[in-house]
């Protein structure tokens, strides 16, 4: 989903990330939902904030020297970052699970507040963290925020670290030293815990241009991107008390920018699908408010030795809703099943969730779920796949 | 009109009174009767006990020892509470002085027999006080009045609610002859339209005469003459 | 009964003076009673509900008994109790010149952490000032109460000091209260973020706790944590509230002396009423013997006089209701000042109106107006018809009663005299001795009353003649009457009496303990919340400076913290003890001889007396601190005298709280000077080395004992006003009781007047009476004040506080009772002796 800020000043997760750190301020929080539509005032701080408010903040305005393992760590001087893991595993009985493990980092202001206290920090961190249990029927969704204090949330490039609270992604073996590979992600939900191990996989791949991924004319509304798409993932999953061993394969993205809001846009249909031929896809489709899909819209095929593929959208790529799901809480539908093509390389893609409902009703309301994939990959082969598709801007409370 | 009042007995009578210390006996085995609608009058010395044969006739006060009886009603078996109830019922007293409430209006006064009876004054009270020459009066205070207008009032009050027994202690004690003898023609007219018992103490021997019988109270007997 | 009422109310209504008086009775004491509950509860509200505002929505508490929660303990309640609707708060008190007078809340939180709890936070927020929260730590929200109150606007200046700092804190939003609760509860809430808040309180790095919400009722142990040292020893998860409702208890003995104090106002006024309604019964005498002629029951007879007291019960309360919440307003100042200074900071900015209180306030008023009248009902019930019962008669069987009357009298205060001895604590138990000894000796002064006239009438005779014998005989003769108001004026002035020796020997015990225990030259502490409070600990650097000055040869260092432990609270003081400074403690019997080098070493503790008392404990009893790692036990050495604190103070050698406690900080200093030093010299140069923007309190012996004494007498002001308003009701009743007597004795006096008296004549007959009753108050307040004043200082004081004080009688305070008694007594008199005196003797024998 990350991908699609290359071309699109409509910060993803970043928005979402400004807006439930607002609507927190504003006192709402997870468990006071009602209040979160009562405090209407704060969207406009989003505005405020997503709009003009970028004084003070660093910008991508250049290409990067990206310096491993440096920024794997944080970028506090950028108001948005995240470390965006999903992933689909299974069990040796066949049982499979979907999981998505988001921290994201935001910059309240430019500088932090001038106090001796160690609570003066302009940093502050979400989490979401969801499970889908497949055989079960089950998804479970979770959402938690913090200061960037050391003993409550943060971020270290070495040794490798990302954590709330309870929730981490670190260096499994703190000594070392540079690689963050392999990596632990551990986090507990709702009766259920989380605890794997990821391997790099491919390389790391650069999105956009060397990982400037530009966003709008202007220089300087872009994000720095890159990402993970293909780790072995191993480990253990407790589910009500049920250790389940589990192996599969995760996507790891990675972002920072200062970016802007764009009006005209309300929302996006991500798609990370990785193939058992050893091919990945990301596409997606910004929507915009007159229904139509943005021009900036994009995508991109990773081929099995890590190298890009860059689709044009609106030529290369395809996408048709097949299907539609209506959400529990009000009835508001969304795509539920796609046909994904790129018809000149023979792709021809029929994409499902695991489950129907992979709602996150959290302060940001969205849908992020696993899915399996069918149908023909590269050269028109029949192959089957796993994925993540990330839907916003369908229900009122996220936008 | 027949007589409605009752009979008055009072068999073998003792009361005395603690003063100082000491006991007065003021009567000692005192017997008397009186007759339906007769009218007596009570004669002796100051301090011989009148006023306490009035006090036990109207239930006041109880004798040491003896019967009163009005009657077939033996006072000394009623309880306090049904003592002032007959009192209320069946007697109307007439005292020589302090006989009308001061924060009460005439016709208030006289309302508050027949109030405590339960009785509606209807026209009664006017009539009474026409009867008395004081309709005029009716919404003065008692402080308002002469002493005689303030006894004829009291003898309509002693009169309004129609009891049987009135009770008359020196009625004309505070009185000059004249206005005493407008007090006594009054109530000796009005007990006669009544047909009521009536008993009168009394140093005057005028007013004594009047009566159908004098009774003497003599070293605590008492004397019929 | 109309006629009956109707009867009854024209003759108050024609006895508009005794009406007045009986209702102004009931309603002093009602007033009286009503607003010091008020004030009391006004402070008691205020507290809670500053409490449960700042509490939110939390269920329960982290702290630490021995100090402040470090901050990373909000990650080990989230990451390893689980406990994930966890807040983190810093809480302290800074006062700003825009609000003078009060102390302002400072309420520090992390806006990430709140949203469960604190749901005024959102209104703090608007577009303009949300950003600021986190982007500038001064950055504070106020309530519109607060911002209307000083002219604070968003962005406006708000200077304050707080733990010894000024500061400038910018107005960042305002917070409109959705409910009076909250409106109270804001109303001088400080609403900043956590790091601002960690600065300006001088707590960097600490929590003063964690809220926690759970929701599911389900505490965690802490014991797993305390075990990985995640948590120290002394860790304390409670439900919301506890920690409040201990400190809220500490108020109990206060209140109770309050309370006590204020029923005694309502005791008066049901003398008052007593007497009104005995008065309007003798007059009535022959009323109610022709009403009971005419057939009007006993029972209707007491029923009317109990109605007429219910009336004047109901007025009176109405009144006194009216009063009473005028009243408060005036006394709320000064009780929530005195909480301030001896207890714990209490904000209150006016007084709810309770029904709950009005209504028991009420009740209490025509309750006691019902039993004052029901003995004179009764008699008039029991008015014979036979109309004989002459005044002289009533008389004399008046005095046969008072022998027996003061007999009962004596028994009821003997009675009282052994309830006092009954070993308790209870406040309840010694206030119902107390007041058995003043009814019993109330009973019995009528008694005393004619003791002191037959002793008085020589003198009287000699010296007035005719009218002196007169007088004399005139209080005996109308001993029925004049008998509840000599009882009233007599424990008025006893009271008094007492109040003043308790007082006195309060104040002789402070300032002799003040002067053994301020041994030091000069005291260094940083300003707190209230004058008389410091808070925070004092900068290192300033401690360094200060001992290094030429003119100290020595010092001691004092680290004081108020604990509050499974429901106890109490001070711990850490002492390092200078040796000039060992004069400082006066030991009780019974305390070790080595109690001050055992102290000393760490081995023992030493306690204050209010301490030993209130827990029962003695030298040699152990007593459980605890810790930061472990908790230990420490046996008693020593118990010493001590008013500073009810709650008791543990002393501990600084050997043993550096054992127990990482904490350095020290919160007073006390330097001791070279032989000759000029004290108020060194002082000014002590002050001149402290940095521009903070401020230490730097006090010679003899400002601090000074300042400490100021904080005694304002605490005895409440007291003060209390006393006089009991005592204005017992002059209005020595009042009401001549006044009644005049109207009485119209005609008597009528008679004099036209067998030849003068005016002048009547006038000093009747002065020469009332100062003859008011002399014999005078007398008989003496004994029952001081054995009032006893009560109250081996008892009540003990009981209530804990501490011992020496009694002191000063006769300057017996002689004035006398005077007050004679003066009071006899202005009550003057008007009614006017109007005697100036009676046209036609007039008066016109009568009835």
């Amino acid at each position: 989903m990350a991908e699609m800020l290359h071309s699109d000043p409509t910060p993803g997760p970043g928005r979402a990330c400004l807006l439930a750190l607002t609507l927190l301020l504003a006192g709402a929080c997870s468990e006071e939902r009602a209040e979160v539509a009562a405090i209407g005032s704060g969207l406009s701080l989003v505005e405020t904030l997503g709009g003009a408010d970028t004084v003070g903040y660093a910008r991508a305005d250049t290409a990067r020297d990206f310096d491993f393992p440096r920024d794997h760590g944080p970028h506090p001087d950028f108001r948005t970052e995240w470390w965006y893991v999903t992933g689909n595993v299974s069990a040796d009985d066949g049982r499979a699970y979907g999981f998505q493990f988001t921290i994201f980092r935001s910059a309240l202001s430019p500088d932090a507040g001038e106090a001796e206290s160690a609570w003066a920090t302009n940093q502050a961190y979400m989490g979401h963290l969801a499970l889908t249990d497949v055989e079960a029927e089950r998804f479970r969704a979770e959402e938690r925020f913090a200061r960037g204090v050391p003993w409550l949330a943060g971020a270290e490039a070495t040794p490798f670290r990302v954590y709330l609270e309870d929730w981490s992604l670190a260096a499994v073996d703190p000594g070392a030293g540079t690689a963050p590979f392999p990596m632990r992600l551990s986090g507990e939900i709702d009766g259920a815990r989380l605890d794997l191990t990821m391997e790099a996989g491919k390389p790391l791949v650069l999105q956009g241009e060397q990982g400037l991924s530009q966003k709008g004319p202007e220089p300087g509304n872009a994000s720095y991107y890159y990402a993970h798409t293909r780790m072995p993932t191993a480990g253990w999953l407790v589910v009500e008390s049920d250790s389940v061993a589990v192996e599969g394969l995760a996507w790891l993205d990675r972002e920072w920018s200062t970016s802007a809001l764009s009006p005209g846009q309300v929302g996006w249909d991500w798609f990370a699908l990785q193939l058992d031929d050893g091919w990945e896809m990301m596409v997606y489709q910004l929507r915009r408010e007159d229904g139509s899909a943005d021009a900036l819209s994009d995508g991109v095929l990773i081929d099995p030795t890590g190298q890009r593929v860059p689709l044009e959208w609106g030529r290369d790529v395809e996408v048709t809703v097949t299907e539609e799901w209506a959400s529990p809480v009000d009835g508001v539908l969304y795509p539920a099943g796609w046909r994904i093509r790129v018809p000149d390389r023979g792709w021809d893609l029929a994409v499902t969730p695991v489950i129907a409902d992979q709602e996150l009703r959290l302060a940001f309301r969205y849908w992020e779920g696993a899915v399996r994939v069918v149908g023909q990959g590269e050269a028109g082969v029949e192959v089957e796949g796993r994925g993540y598709v990330e839907l916003t801007g369908y229900a009122e409370a996220g936008r | 009109m027949t007589p409605t009042g009752p009979s008055i007995a009072l068999i073998d009578v003792d009361k005395s009174y603690a003063e100082g210390g000491r006991t007065h006996a003021v009567l000692t085995g005192a017997s008397l009767t009186i007759a339906p609608g007769e009218r007596v009058a009570v004669l002796g010395p100051s301090g011989s006990g009148k006023s306490t044969l009035l006090n036990l006739v109207s239930g006041i006060d109880l004798p040491d020892a003896g019967t009163v009886r009005v009657d077939d009603i033996d006072l000394g078996g009623l309880d306090e509470r049904s003592r002032t109830q007959f009192r209320r019922d069946r007697v109307g007293f007439v005292f020589q002085f302090f006989n009308l409430i001061p924060t009460l209006t005439v016709r208030e006064n006289l309302a508050l027999p027949l109030e405590l009876k339960g009785e509606d004054p209807g026209d009664r009270i006017g009539e009474l006080l026409a009867q008395v020459g004081l309709a005029d009066r009716a919404d003065s205070f008692p402080d308002r009045l002469s002493g005689g207008e303030q006894q004829r009032v009291a003898v309509a009050r002693a009169l309004v609610h129609r009891p049987g027994l009135i009770l008359a202690d020196e009625p004309t004690g505070n009185l000059d002859v004249d206005t005493g003898g407008v007090v006594v023609d009054l109530l000796e007219r009005l007990v006669a339209d009544a047909g009521a018992t009536l008993v009168v103490v009394t140093h005057s021997a005028s007013l004594a005469e009047r009566m159908d019988r004098t009774v003497r109270v003599d070293r605590g007997q008492l004397v019929s003459t | 009964m109309r006629l009956l009422t109707r009867s009854s109310v024209r003759y108050w209504l024609g006895h508009r003076l005794q009406t007045a008086l009986s209702i102004l009775g009931v309603a002093l004491g009602v007033a009286v009673v009503l607003s010091i509950d008020m004030a009391i509860d006004a402070s008691r509200e205020g507290f809670r509900i500053s409490a449960e505002t700042v509490a939110g929505r939390a269920t329960h508490t982290l702290t630490r008994a021995s100090g402040d929660v470090p901050d990373r303990w909000l990650g080990v309640v989230r990451r390893d109790l689980g406990v994930r609707l966890s807040a983190p708060i810093v809480e302290g008190y800074a006062r700003s010149d825009l609000v003078s007078g009060r102390t302002l809340r400072v309420l520090g939180v992390d806006p990430l952490s709140e949203g469960p709890f604190r749901s005024y936070l959102a209104s703090a927020v608007n577009d303009r000032g949300m950003g600021r929260f986190v982007s500038d730590p001064f950055a504070v929200y106020v309530s519109s109460v607060l911002a209307d109150g000083a002219g604070l606007t968003v962005g406006s200046d708000l200077p304050v000091t707080a733990a010894g700092r000024s500061w400038i804190l910018t107005v960042a939003g305002i917070i409109d209260p959705i409910d009076d609760l909250q409106r109270s509860g804001l109303a001088d809430v400080l609403l900043m973020d956590i790091a601002g808040a960690q600065d300006l309180l001088g707590s960097v790095g600490v929590l003063t706790r964690i809220d926690l919400r759970l929701d599911d009722g389900v505490e965690p142990t802490l014991d797993r944590a305390i075990a990985a040292g995640l948590l120290t020893a002394d860790a304390s998860l409670d439900p919301i509230g506890t920690r409040s409702e201990t400190l809220s208890g500490m108020i109990g003995a206060f209140d109770v002396n309050l309370t006590a104090l204020s029923l005694l106002a309502l005791v008066f006024g049901m003398f008052l009423i007593y007497n009104a309604v005995t008065f309007s019964v003798v007059q009535r005498r022959s009323l109610f013997g022709r009403l009971r002629a005419v057939g009007v029951t006993r029972g209707e007879v007491v029923r009317l006089i109990l109605r007429e007291a219910a009336v004047v019960g109901v007025v009176g309360a109405l009144v006194g209701i009216g009063l009473g919440v005028l009243l408060s307003r005036g006394l709320v100042g000064m009780v929530s000042r005195t909480i301030n200074d001896l207890y714990f900071a209490v904000s209150v900015r006016g007084v709810e109106v309770d029904p709950l209180l009005l209504l028991k306030a009420a009740s209490l008023g025509v309750g006691a107006t019902l039993v004052a009248a029901l003995p004179p009902a009764l008699e008039a019930g029991g008015a014979n018809p036979r109309l004989a019962a002459l005044r002289s008669e009533i008389e004399v069987r008046a005095r046969q009663w008072v022998p027996r009357i003061a007999a009962g009298g004596l028994g009821a205060a003997a009675l009282g005299g052994l309830v006092l001895t009954v070993p308790t604590r209870s406040l309840i138990v010694s206030f119902t001795g107390l007041f058995l000894i003043i009814t019993g000796l109330a009973l019995a002064t009528p008694g005393g009353t004619l003791v002191v006239v037959r002793l008085a009438r020589p003198a009287l005779t000699a010296l007035l003649g005719v009218e002196g014998t007169m007088a004399a005989r005139g209080v005996g003769a109308s001993l029925s009457r004049t008998g509840p108001a000599i009882a009233a004026l007599v424990v008025a002035v006893s009271v008094t009496v007492g109040l003043g020796v308790m007082i006195d020997s309060f104040r002789g015990s402070l300032t002799r303990w003040l002067d053994g225990t301020l041994q030091a030259d000069i005291y260094v502490s940083l300003p707190g919340a209230t004058p008389s409070r410091a808070a925070g600990t004092l900068w290192p650097s300033i401690v360094e400076d200060f001992t290094a000055h030429p003119a100290v040869v020595g010092h001691s260092t004092y680290r004081g913290q108020r604990r509050v432990e499974g429901g106890d609270v109490y001070d711990l003081v850490a002492l390092d003890l200078d040796p000039r400074g060992e004069a400082a403690f006066a030991f009780l019997p019974g305390s070790e001889p080595d109690a001050l080098s055992r102290f000393r070493a760490g081995d023992a503790v030493i306690v204050s007396e209010p301490y030993a008392y209130r827990r029962g404990l003695d030298v040699g009893a152990s007593v459980r601190i605890s810790g930061e790692h472990a908790g230990v036990d420490v046996p008693i050495a020593g118990v010493f005298r001590d008013y500073g604190s009810e709650q008791g103070t543990v002393m501990m050698g600084r050997v043993l709280y550096d054992r127990l406690h990482s904490d350095r900080g020290i919160t007073s200093l006390g330097l001791f000077l070279v032989q000759g030093a000029d004290s108020e010299a060194v002082v000014t140069e002590l002050l001149r080395s402290v940095p521009e923007d903070r401020s230490v309190i730097v006090r010679t012996n003899d400002t601090l004992r000074s300042a400490s004494l100021e904080v005694f007498e304002r605490t005895f002001r409440v007291t003060a006003v209390l006393r006089l308003l009991a005592f204005i009701v017992a002059f209005v009743g020595v009042l009401g009781a001549l006044a009644a007597l005049q109207l009485e004795r119209g005609r008597e006096l009528g008679l004099l007047r036209a067998t030849g008296m003068t005016p002048g004549q009547l006038w000093r007959g009747v002065v020469a009476q009332t100062g003859l009753l008011g002399l014999a108050a005078g007398v008989l307040s003496i004994p029952m004040g001081l054995a009032l004043s006893w009560v109250m200082v081996y008892v009540v004081n003990k009981r209530s506080f804990g501490w011992t004080l020496d009694m002191r009688v000063a006769p300057d305070i017996l002689l004035q009772a006398v005077v007050l008694a004679v003066v009071a007594a006899v202005l009550a008199g003057l008007g009614p002796a006017r109007t005697m005196a100036k009676t046209r003797p036609a007039v008066a024998l016109r009568g009835e």
